[in-house]
């Protein structure tokens, strides 16, 4: 066990010493505060949009725009765009070491090859962990900070007005799903990873995949309804639930069990492929 | 015995990179493990380190089957297969100190007696990435050493340094073998390598085990000294000699003749020249490993 925790933490070192760890960081470091700033001075399309529809029941005073609300939507990119990153750094993890041929030191090594492989996985993990929670708190606190804050309004299936204190609860939790749906590509991608010598190819390999699923998954045609449980992205959705009412804990609770599968899976791919690869090069 | 290899063998494809392989090391020796390139020594190496499995046969460290012992028997080997990769990024240090922990119970200090033993502690805390080829060869010794090990298996440490480099860590075995008592087991396609550096030899060829032995007596029990001669009609020499029948091989170029006989029998030689005539300009007596494998492999000896 302590070997395996050393060696988790070296992976950490090793991914924290990497510059590509810091695209994902920097992009959003940049990102987040202009998108603040620039829905401060010019207002919120969206928002006013999402309004204009309702204005005929409802009679709406002041403005609605909040840090929140821009939080709320910028949740989205976690869909297509914010996986380029979790790929960028889980797609390297193990090809690189390949390529590289740290793996004739690192594996002469009393360590096995389960751990080695478990370590990197959890490496992984943290790194995905540490990423998406930094969009969340910089969103969210920025939000707050350079919009200002205020009642959460959703519209979904209807106006769902939620304080302050319990949007931050929800985004709490919305944002820990989102580290689980993002687990899951960032396993996808560390199977792939583990499978070449090069990190392109499982950066392009889960792309296509994502691309492939969410396809498959928003075409409403019945045939391909019955593939739709076997598809992870059919799950992605989950990081929005919190932002119902009441918070459906049944529905979160499968889908982020079935995930679970999924990263099981990939994960228990990556080590018997990792534990029976010859190291040639 | 601290290694023993059984019927090791490895195919790939069709064609069997290490087929049959029974090698014996025994403590405190330098042992070299000699073979042209793609003779299988590099495979046999990556077998022994878990690094590739075998197709059959089985091997032991200490006396006690790999599969019985595992991967904790590493804690005792030290190991360098082929050029040495670290973590460009990271610093020397910082490379040795995360082998270290994966090693078990090898203390900070240590780290820092390594760098000293490969002489690299005044660069230490640079980016291996700045090191130069035979900085980063010393610096994979050095990890090879860290956990104090019984035998260290070093594949083709030379390979592509300059003559200093070369020299730097050939100087660098003989002192962990002889200053620490660290059994080495070195691989080679040099020949002379071998012959300056290795206490016994195992000569592979295809695979397969030539011969393994001690380089002395190897090259004694085949009387495989060959001496160098000048004359000033050779000719006339490769003629008188080929009726002698205590020479037992006479070739003769540019020249030289090349004179396979015991190395007692060499003032005789130079004695029976004399006397029949010949102004000796010159006689070098040469033991040499190099004819030896070659005959071995059954290639041309020069």
């Amino acid at each position: 066990m302590t070997l395996l925790l050393k060696a988790t933490w070296y992976e950490i070192i090793k991914i924290a010493s990497k510059w590509r760890t810091y695209i994902g960081f920097i992009t959003i470091a940049i990102l987040v505060p202009v998108i603040m700033f620039l829905v401060r001075k010019y207002g919120f399309g969206v928002q006013d949009n999402a309004l204009n529809s309702m204005k005929d029941s409802f009679m709406f005073v002041g403005s609605l725009v909040n840090g929140l609300i821009v939080s709320y939507f910028l949740m989205n990119v976690l869909w297509v765009h914010f996986p380029f990153f979790i790929v960028l750094v889980a797609g390297d993890v193990v090809s690189s070491e390949g390529a590289a041929g740290t793996f004739r030191i690192w594996l002469t090594r009393p360590i096995s090859r389960f751990q080695v492989i478990t370590a990197k996985f959890i490496a992984t993990f943290v790194y995905t962990a540490a990423i998406v929670l930094f969009l969340g708190l910089l969103s969210v606190g920025l939000g707050m900070l350079i919009v200002g804050g205020g009642d959460l309004f959703v519209f979904d299936k209807g106006i769902l007005i939620l304080s302050q204190g319990e949007a931050l609860y929800r985004f709490l939790i919305a944002y820990l799903l989102a580290v689980w749906v993002q687990m899951t590509v960032a396993s996808l991608c560390f199977l792939f990873s583990s499978l070449t010598s090069n990190s392109v190819g499982p950066i392009i390999g889960t792309y296509a995949t994502l691309v492939v699923m969410f396809i498959l998954s928003v075409l409403k045609i019945d045939a391909l309804k019955v593939i739709h449980p076997y598809l992870f992205t059919s799950y992605f959705d989950v990081f929005f639930a919190p932002f119902s009412d009441p918070i459906p804990w049944r529905e979160i609770a499968g889908d982020v069990g079935k995930l679970g599968i999924f990263i099981l899976v990939f994960y228990l791919a990556s080590a018997i492929s990792f534990i029976r690869k010859e190291i040639t090069t | 015995m601290i290694l023993r290899t059984k019927n090791l063998s490895k195919k790939f494809g069709n064609r069997w990179a290490v087929d049959g392989l029974n090698l014996e090391v025994e403590k405190g020796q330098i042992f070299g493990f000699l073979g042209p390139n793609g003779a299988g020594k590099s495979t046999t190496i990556r077998i022994l380190l878990s690094l590739i499995k075998p197709t059959i046969g089985e091997f032991s460290f200490f006396g006690q089957d790999f599969r019985k012992t595992g991967r904790n028997v590493y804690a005792k080997i030290g190991a360098l297969v082929e050029k040495p990769d670290f973590y460009q990024f990271l610093t020397a240090r910082r490379n040795l100190q995360m082998l270290a922990g994966l090693s078990g119970g090898v203390r900070d200090k240590r780290i820092d007696e390594v760098l000293e033993i490969v002489k690299l502690a005044d660069r230490a805390d640079d980016r291996v990435k700045s090191y130069s080829h035979g900085m980063k060869q010393r610096l994979g010794i050095a990890q090879s050493i860290l956990n104090h090990p019984e035998i260290i298996i070093l594949d083709e440490p030379t390979n592509g340094l300059d003559p200093e480099g070369i020299k730097e860590i050939r100087k660098l075995i003989l002192r962990l073998a002889g200053d620490f008592g660290i059994t080495v087991f070195l691989s080679s396609h040099l020949l002379h390598e071998i012959e300056q550096t290795c206490s016994h030899v195992a000569i592979i060829d295809n695979g397969k085990l030539v011969v393994q032995g001690e380089v002395h007596d190897l090259l004694r029990k085949n009387d495989f000294y060959v001496t160098e001669v000048q004359v000033d009609d050779p000719q006339r020499a490769v003629a008188l000699l080929e009726k002698e029948t205590w020479i037992q091989k006479i070739t003769s170029g540019d020249g030289v003749l090349k004179i396979q006989i015991p190395a007692e029998s060499r003032p005789h030689l130079t004695q029976f020249l004399v006397e029949n005539g010949f102004a000796v300009s010159s006689v070098i007596p040469r033991t040499s490993l190099e004819d030896y494998y070659l005959t071995l492999l059954n290639r041309d000896v020069k």
